[in-house]
């Protein structure tokens, strides 16, 4: 590899630079965060098995026109899936729906649809929209179980980003229509055999005791936990995450 | 197209990792970095100070407390990394951030901009949190985009493990983030 490499000319390793900077996806854009949209459901784990969409739910880009969820992309063909249990937000004869941008195209303007018939429209005068944006939209006195269906229109290009909402509207006397509502925690891996009886912080804990670190646990100043064998207290108030491994962060974690 | 960006990512990276060719004492940090390295230490950090900003209005000013604890943890960790990242630039002979016109290849700033922090802070009450919660998760996806194209042609050890573990704890945040917007009723 080295032997190849002292033959390569400097300015091949300059040209391979500068291809490599425009070859970097300059990736985007934007979706629904509230009410969950399918893809804010796939990325906060509220429906498993989404493919994807779970890292990237702001990249449901298609041409402008379709009435899909995936906006015609088969590779969040998941979003277009009736029977994945998408659990309906409930609400009343007027919503807010809150948008998340990670990449601010001027806008021609927001569409909102339901089976097919434009209930709103939202003009975005060709600029580019704040840093975020939220739409009350009047559902029309439709009452049940509907899918919203968004198109945020870019204004120089002929695409559009599509975000589709289930909803629950009305329903008085129903406040949980929900099919089924997995935990929205992320997984916690399997505590290993050497793990304390007690799981679950309590506040009868005795002070020494250490549990074995667990992602989606709170923790909360001075509890004790063990990661690969070290023994560590907690900084700073927090719920564990992936990548807040305590020996990653000692901004949160200090040894013992 | 992909494998001739392959081959020559190959190349420019070997070609950048036999620079410099000194030998590396044991348990510091291998001074082995390429452009990418360096870019992404300056685009991270100045998306860190940004990060840092609306984290800590957030600390005070939201209202609800898991946000909040969310907020000073992200403060906490972020200015670790800010530091660490300010270390490995100026470790290399870099300076701190660069021209902003050398990332539009990238797609641009992938930040917030000082308007829309000021605009943040001018917000206050539920209004806030809500503005705060939207604005960081645009914020941290944007994380996400910078720490992929370090995992993607960066070589510098310390550089590809904060890049995958800030990919990592990115979309965790996000988890969280989304459902402090969607509080079950």
């Amino acid at each position: 590899m080295r032997r190849a490499i002292a033959a390569v000319p400097l300015t091949l390793a300059a040209v391979a630079a500068a291809l490599l900077v425009t070859a970097a996806p300059a990736s985007a854009h934007g979706y629904i965060s509230s009410p969950p949209s399918r893809q804010a459901m796939c990325a906060q784990g509220r429906v498993a098995n989404c493919g994807e969409i779970v890292y990237e739910p702001q990249s449901v880009e298609g041409p402008k026109g379709l009435t899909s969820c995936s906006g015609g992309n088969s590779r969040f063909a998941e979003l277009d899936d009736p029977n994945k249990g998408w659990p309906a937000t409930s609400v009343g004869n007027t919503v807010t729906f809150n948008w998340v941008f990670t990449a601010r195209h001027s806008t021609a303007n927001f569409e909102y649809f339901v089976g097919g018939t434009r209930i709103a429209v939202v003009d975005g005068g060709g600029k580019q929209p704040d840093a975020t944006a939220s739409h009350t939209v009047n559902l029309g006195g439709r009452t049940g179980r509907i899918l919203v269906l968004a198109r945020w229109n870019i204004a120089d290009t002929g695409n559009a980003f599509y975000s589709c909402v289930d909803l629950q509207v009305g329903g008085g006397g129903n406040p949980t229509p929900t099919p089924t509502q997995p935990s929205p925690t992320p997984t916690r891996p399997t505590p290993s055999p050497s793990t304390s009886p007690t799981t679950s912080p309590t506040p009868t804990q005795p002070p020494t005791g250490a549990t074995t670190w667990a992602a989606g646990t709170a923790y909360k100043v001075g509890d004790r936990v063990t990661y690969n064998g070290v023994t560590y207290q907690c900084r700073q108030a927090h719920t564990a995450i992936p990548g807040w491994e305590p020996p990653n962060v000692p901004a949160l974690w200090q040894r013992v | 197209m992909k494998r001739l960006a392959f081959l020559l990512a190959a190349f420019l990276l070997a070609g950048c990792a036999a620079a410099p060719a000194q030998p590396v004492p044991a348990g510091t940090q291998p001074r082995v970095f390429n452009d990418t390295d360096v870019m992404f230490s300056q685009m991270m950090a100045s998306h860190h100070s940004q990060a840092l900003e609306m984290a800590r209005m957030a600390r005070t000013k939201a209202v609800h407390e898991d946000v909040r604890t969310l907020a000073a943890a992200v403060d906490a960790t972020e200015t670790d990394e800010l530091k660490t990242m300010q270390v490995w630039l100026d470790a290399w002979g870099q300076p701190l951030a660069a021209d902003p016109s050398a990332h539009a290849g990238h797609g641009g700033a992938h930040g917030t901009s000082p308007d829309d922090i000021k605009a943040l802070d001018a917000a206050s009450g539920a209004e806030f949190e809500t503005k705060f919660l939207n604005m960081f998760i645009a914020h941290q996806h944007n994380a996400i985009e910078i720490a992929r194209m370090e995992t993607g042609t960066g070589v510098n050890p310390g550089a590809l493990d904060l890049a995958r573990r800030i990919d990592e704890s990115r979309t965790a945040e996000v988890q969280q983030m989304l459902g402090y917007l969607n509080r079950p009723a």
